[in-house]
């Protein structure tokens, strides 16, 4: 049986947004602005959402004197990603035999 | 740009691939302090074994130019901290990692400059601090790490002891970097149990 997808995760700012901080400890607003080519908005609106979820921590700050958001993905939020990325594969290997 | 549409779930994977691909070539440095050290010990090794090999002296020590070097190491790794917009998992280990390594070093070229190698008990217990705080450092953990640095502190207290005192000195090491740190770990673990009961 086909496990449900996270909604919260199942779009593909936000999927973005998890998988670049999965990767590192934390990053910068702008890192992820960068690395996703989003718009300052819709980043804005995406990571509000991920962050309601639980999924990630916001923390705003300033540092020399301009305002600075680092965002890092809370230990929810590695869960849901590791659920996720499993009810992925087991729709891209139905039978469980592409482990 | 990504857009809030529907996609499959291979594109899914595919995202998450190209994502995390991107961040770790986020992670490449520019190698700058690795060749400035990397030059520095060649060259401070080749003028030692010259001076020493064809009896001649530079008239001052060679390896004072590793002081030299420090300033604008500690400059532009300072520089280059504050442009990053982002910090990678492993960055605080290595920070640890690179901070034992200078500290020994540090402490036994002081010493080894003044008063020539130092004892063997001297060395064990300098090797005893660097595990002992890395592993403090890696797991936040303040005992081990405070352990490692009072292992630093009496290895050069043994570099001025006999050999005798030396033993209790790496006594109280084992004491202070392990037996503390490990009952520490013990009782928490033994007060979890009996929350999960």
């Amino acid at each position: 049986m086909f496990k449900e997808l996270d909604p919260i995760l199942h779009s593909q700012l936000r999927l973005a947004v998890m998988s670049l901080l999965i990767s590192v400890k934390e990053a910068e607003f702008t890192f992820l602005k960068e690395k996703t080519n989003a718009t300052a908005g819709n980043l804005s609106v995406q990571i509000n959402k991920l962050k309601d979820a639980g999924y990630i921590e916001v923390i705003k700050q300033f540092s020399n004197n301009y305002p600075q958001t680092i965002c890092k993905v809370s230990p929810a939020g590695v869960n849901a990603f590791e659920i996720y990325v499993k009810a992925l594969q087991s729709y891209m290997h139905p039978n469980g035999n592409g482990q | 740009m990504l857009e809030e549409k529907e996609f499959s779930t291979e594109q899914s994977l595919q995202l998450i691939q190209e994502m995390i691909g991107k961040a770790k070539r986020s992670y490449v440095s520019k190698g700058f302090a690795t060749i400035v050290w990397g030059a520095l010990i060649v060259l401070c090794s080749l003028v030692t074994w010259a001076q020493e090999q064809f009896k001649f002296s530079i008239g001052f020590d060679i390896w004072l130019l590793l002081l030299l070097a420090l300033l604008p190491q500690i400059y532009f790794g300072i520089k280059e901290r504050r442009s990053k917009d982002f910090v990678a998992h492993d960055e605080q280990t290595m920070t640890f990692l690179w901070t034992a390594f200078a500290i020994c070093i540090f402490i036994s070229s002081f010493y080894n400059g003044m008063y020539g190698p130092p004892s063997f008990s001297s060395l064990i217990m300098m090797l005893y601090g660097i595990p002992t705080f890395i592993t403090g450092g890696i797991f936040k953990f303040k005992p081990m790490i405070l352990g490692g640095i009072i292992c630093w502190v009496l290895s050069i207290v043994s570099m001025y002891t006999p050999y005798t005192t030396d033993m209790l000195l790496m006594a109280a090491c084992g004491l202070f970097a392990w037996l503390i740190p490990g009952i520490i770990l013990w009782k928490r673990y033994k007060k979890q149990q009996a929350a999960n009961v």
